[in-house]
């Protein structure tokens, strides 16, 4: 089943059978892509979008000297390019960090869905919504968060996210991706990078080598990144560690 | 309800703390600032940061007067 990850645990949008049905039926095509390819183009016509079954990928932009920032990551489950049923094009581009094997669904499947289940549609709705959550909490890190909090919320986020999918137990995860890729996400070099994993490690907040994340002390990174996972509308966050936001 | 704009975004009155490692600068918070720079670069970011304070002050004993 290709659809098991999707909106998996999200509060009251979770699919039906039925509507999974749906939405395995609609897949035409299923496609592995190596490491660092680019599968879509900022301004490319599309007429499919992507569902994402294995593997890390990522939506960025580029400056004028080429250096690159992340504006996106997504994890298997994540419907990564629905916006552009209705956009037609992209505003960035989106490509694998990892090998990545991802579900093909046709723009004029999404269409058929529409007509014939509304509720799903709704759902395909919430799945984007939710991804404009995350771009505000992004927001938040990057505009308020230093060196240490941008990174401790990045993984904090990481976290809920692959819990929620099935893939961390709440404190342990795999995560493939290089310190430079921390970089382009929090917006800092990757000796500083370096540097704040240091920092995490040495005060047994976090542990992260050989591709593997071991949170040890989940309120304490949740504190350093002032992280509240409400943003991810998970069914039961009641195992995550939150921070209260001030009111 | 969204607190008062006027308790937001004011001037940092707190010295953002640089430390040097492997070489680099790093400097760390207040808030969102987070930035590593070259020796070369720190210093004279560190020039430029005094000579526009000195002004700022000036700026403000003006004003008093």
């Amino acid at each position: 089943m290709f659809t098991e990850r999707f909106l998996r645990d999200k509060r009251g949008a979770s699919l039906e059978a039925n509507e999974r049905a749906r939405i395995e039926a609609a897949i035409t095509e299923v496609k592995t892509f190596g490491p660092r390819k680019i599968v879509a183009r900022a301004g490319e016509p599309l007429t499919n979008s992507t569902l994402l079954l294995e593997g890390i990928m990522s939506r960025y932009l580029d400056d004028r000297n080429g250096l690159r920032q992340l504006v996106a990551i997504h994890f298997p489950g994540d419907f990564l390019d629905l916006h552009a049923f209705p956009l037609k094009v992209l505003d960035h581009d989106v490509a694998t960090l990892t090998t990545a094997t991802v579900a093909t669904v046709p723009h004029a499947e999404i269409e058929a869905i529409a007509e014939e289940m509304p509720q799903l549609i709704r759902k395909l709705w919430f799945a984007t919504l939710l991804d404009a959550a995350i771009h505000r909490a992004w927001l938040f890190r990057l505009g308020r968060l230093d060196a240490t909090g941008r990174v401790a919320h990045f993984l904090c986020e990481t976290n809920a996210r692959l819990f929620s999918a099935g893939l961390s137990d709440g404190r342990r995860f795999a995560l493939a991706l290089t310190q430079a890729d921390l970089a382009e996400i929090c917006g800092l070099t990757t000796v500083h990078v370096n540097r704040v994993m240091r920092q995490l490690r040495e005060e047994q907040l976090c542990l992260f080598r050989s591709s593997l994340v071991e949170i040890l002390d989940p309120a304490g990174l949740a504190a350093r990144g002032q992280f509240n996972p409400a943003y991810l509308y998970i069914a039961d966050d009641s195992q995550l560690p939150s921070v209260q936001r001030q009111r | 309800m969204m607190r008062d704009a006027t308790n937001q975004l004011q001037p940092e009155t707190q010295p953002g703390i640089a430390t040097a490692e492997g070489g680099l600068v790093f400097l760390d918070g207040p808030d969102g600032v987070a930035t590593t720079m070259t020796p070369e670069a720190a210093a004279g970011t560190g020039r430029s940061l005094i000579d526009a304070a000195a002004t700022a002050e000036c700026q403000q004993a003006t004003a008093i007067v």
